[in-house]
C-alpha cells in the first residue's frame, strides 16, 4: 500500500514537472509564433475585432496561462497512455498531435463554428494552431517522460 | 453671399448630416460612420461681438454606427457601451468668429461639450464653414479625441496582441438650414 502511494507521488511529480517544462517551451513558441503572425500576416487577425473576443484585458492572464493548462493536461494523458505511442520522438509527437486533434480539437472546433459568429478561416487556424502545439508537446513529453 | 442677420438665429440640422470616426489598431485601420441624422434638432446662434454663442445639442444614435464590417461595428458599439448609453451628444457652445457664409469654406474654431458613454469633455473643435447655392450651411468639424479621455478602454484582443490605438479622429458634417 505504501509502495503504491510512493509510486503515485513519483508519477504525479513526473507529470507535473514534465507538464510545466512543456508549458514553458510551448509558452515561448506559441506566443512568439502568434506575435510574429500578427506582425507579418495582419490581415488574418482583423477578424478578431469582434465582440466575441474579450477586449477589456481582464482575462489576459488566463489567455497566457493556456500553454500551461494545455501542457499539464497532455502530460497526464501522455503518462497514462504513452505505452501506445511507439517509434522515434518525432513520430510519437506527431501521433499524439493527431490523437489530440481528432479526439478533442475537432469536435470543439465543430461546435465553435456551428454556434459562434466566427469564420471558417478562423476556426481552421485554431485547428492547425492546436495541432502544431500538440505535436510540439508530444515531442517534448516523449523526451522528458519516455 | 449669405450674411447672417444680427441677433439671434435658428438653424435646423438636416437628416443628411453625418459623423465619421477614423481609428487604427496595430494591424489595420478602421472608419466608422453614422451616415444620417435621425432627429430634428436646431442650433441657436447669437452674435457676440466678432464671435458667436451657439446653443443646441446633437444626439447621435450609437446603434447607427457602421464600420463597414459587421464584427467591427458590433465591437465599436460594445466599446461605447451602447446598451447603457445609446446616444453620444455634441453640445455646441460657441464659435470664435462668425464669418460671412460663402461657397468658399472658411476656418473657425469653437467650443463643444462631447458626451460619450456618459462622460462629458469640453473640447475646442476646428470647423470649416461654407454655404451652397441651396442656402444650406455646411459645418464641417474636426477633432482628435482619445478613448481614455472618456474613461473608455481601447479594445485589445488576444492578450493585447491586437491593440486599438487610443486616438480617434472625429469628423462631423452638419448640413443646416436657417429657419
Amino acid at each position: 500500500m505504501e509502495t503504491r502511494g510512493v509510486l503515485f507521488f513519483v508519477d504525479m511529480k513526473k507529470i507535473l514537472i514534465s507538464g510545466l517544462l512543456t508549458g514553458c517551451i510551448l509558452f515561448v513558441l506559441s506566443y512568439g509564433g502568434l506575435l510574429l503572425s500578427v506582425r507579418f500576416f495582419p490581415a488574418l487577425f482583423a477578424e478578431y475585432n469582434n465582440p466575441l473576443f474579450n477586449s477589456d484585458g481582464n482575462r489576459d492572464l488566463l489567455f497566457y496561462l493556456h500553454a500551461f493548462i494545455f501542457s499539464l493536461a497532455l502530460s497526464w494523458f501522455w503518462d497514462r497512455f504513452k505505452s501506445l505511442f511507439h517509434g522515434a520522438l518525432l513520430v510519437r509527437g506527431l501521433e499524439l498531435g493527431l490523437v489530440y486533434t481528432l479526439v478533442a480539437l475537432l469536435p470543439v472546433m465543430w461546435i465553435s463554428f456551428s454556434a459562434l459568429d466566427v469564420t471558417l478561416v478562423m476556426v481552421f487556424s485554431w485547428l492547425v494552431y492546436g495541432f502544431i502545439q500538440a505535436i510540439i508537446a508530444g515531442i517534448v513529453l516523449a523526451r522528458l517522460n519516455p | 453671399m449669405l450674411l447672417l442677420s444680427p441677433g439671434k438665429e435658428q438653424w435646423v440640422i438636416t437628416d443628411t448630416s453625418n459623423l465619421i470616426v477614423n481609428g487604427s489598431t496595430n494591424i489595420n485601420k478602421f472608419s466608422c460612420e453614422i451616415p444620417s441624422y435621425d432627429r430634428l434638432d436646431t442650433l441657436t446662434i447669437t452674435r457676440n461681438g466678432k464671435g458667436a454663442l451657439l446653443s443646441g445639442n446633437v444626439g447621435l444614435n450609437v446603434q447607427s454606427f457602421d464600420c463597414h464590417n459587421s464584427m467591427m461595428t458590433r465591437d465599436l458599439r460594445k466599446t461605447l457601451h451602447q446598451k447603457e448609453y445609446p446616444r453620444l451628444f455634441i453640445q455646441f457652445l460657441s464659435l470664435n468668429e462668425l464669418p460671412g457664409l460663402t461657397a468658399k469654406a472658411q476656418s473657425v474654431t469653437g467650443l463643444v461639450d462631447i458626451q460619450l458613454a456618459g462622460v462629458t469633455r469640453r473640447l475646442e473643435v476646428s470647423y470649416q464653414i461654407s454655404a451652397d447655392a441651396d442656402r444650406t450651411i455646411h459645418l464641417l468639424g474636426f477633432k482628435t479625441i482619445k478613448f481614455t479621455d472618456f474613461n473608455l478602454v481601447p479594445p485589445s484582443k488576444l492578450g493585447g496582441m491586437i491593440k486599438t490605438n487610443d486616438e480617434l479622429t472625429v469628423t462631423f458634417h452638419l448640413r443646416i438650414r436657417a429657419i
